[in-house]
């Protein structure tokens, strides 16, 4: 199966984090694809991905408006957005991703 | 801490009477004034707009989340307001909102709220959800409706 991994975060990270969160998870699952989403929120990082879940993933989504933790994902196919953008279009980031359109992560 | 813990009928309001963005953020943040919940309405107000500066709390599908950690909050608190018309928000699908969710939070203690409010947000983006919120009538109901998010 398809395999997307996310990173949500956002300045306060009290709510666009976790509404960005489930958005990609409820659309994923519309799909099926798989998918884990790490949230940097004020809780801190949960679902933290580990170097597994990045080795067999076959896209990175990152819907930040602050900074994350990127050198992980060097060499994987990934794009960079908005936490707005996955909570409005996360159809088109996910068909994206299964469509190959993402660039790969050159750190 | 619980959602119940953040709301409760005080804190509800069924028909804003606000008609923009500014008006909608001061009546709610009165609503927490009358209630003991902050300090001082106008600081208060300032630290609300310090987030909104950074992007629209506005998220599209009828609901804006206007939410600040303040020095002037007392006691973590969520407040709900409806708009039937809706009120221009500033939102990311510029549509107006009619669903209103202000939450105050204190700048310094326990983070105990926080999993309640990420639960919260993780709902609103459930279509089922944000439909019962609409329909409710009573605030009774939709104290009800929030504080399902509990047991989830």
């Amino acid at each position: 199966m398809f395999k997307i991994i996310a990173v949500t975060a956002c300045p306060t990270g009290i709510a666009h984090t976790y509404m960005a969160a489930e958005m990609l998870e409820k659309t994923a699952h519309e799909y099926p694809i798989q998918i884990i989403v790490e949230t940097n929120g004020a809780m801190g990082t949960e679902q933290r991905l580990t170097k597994a879940d990045i080795d067999s993933c076959d896209a990175v989504i990152i819907a930040a408006d602050v900074s994350v933790e990127m050198n992980r994902f060097i060499g994987k196919p990934l794009i960079e957005v908005s936490v707005g953008e996955a909570i409005r279009n996360p159809k088109k980031l996910i068909q994206d991703a299964m469509d190959g359109l993402y660039k790969i992560y050159q750190g | 801490m619980k959602i119940s813990e953040l709301i409760d009928l005080p804190l509800i309001k069924l028909s804003l009477e606000a008609k923009s963005k500014d008006q909608v953020i001061k009546e709610l943040s009165n609503i927490l004034l009358d209630n003991k919940r902050i300090s001082d309405l106008k600081l208060f107000i300032e630290d609300v707009y310090e987030r909104e500066a950074l992007g629209s709390t506005g998220i599209g599908f009828k609901i804006a989340i206007p939410h600040t950690k303040s020095k002037y909050v007392t006691k973590p608190s969520l407040v709900f307001g409806k708009s039937v018309n809706g009120i221009e928000y500033e939102s990311l699908d510029g549509d107006p909102a009619e669903l209103f969710f202000l939450i105050a939070m204190p700048e310094v203690g326990a983070n105990t709220h926080l999993q309640a409010l990420a639960l919260l947000s993780r709902n609103l983006i459930h279509e089922e959800f944000r439909e019962q919120l609409l329909e409710a009538k009573t605030k009774e109901e939709v104290l009800k409706i929030l504080k399902a998010i509990d047991k989830t």
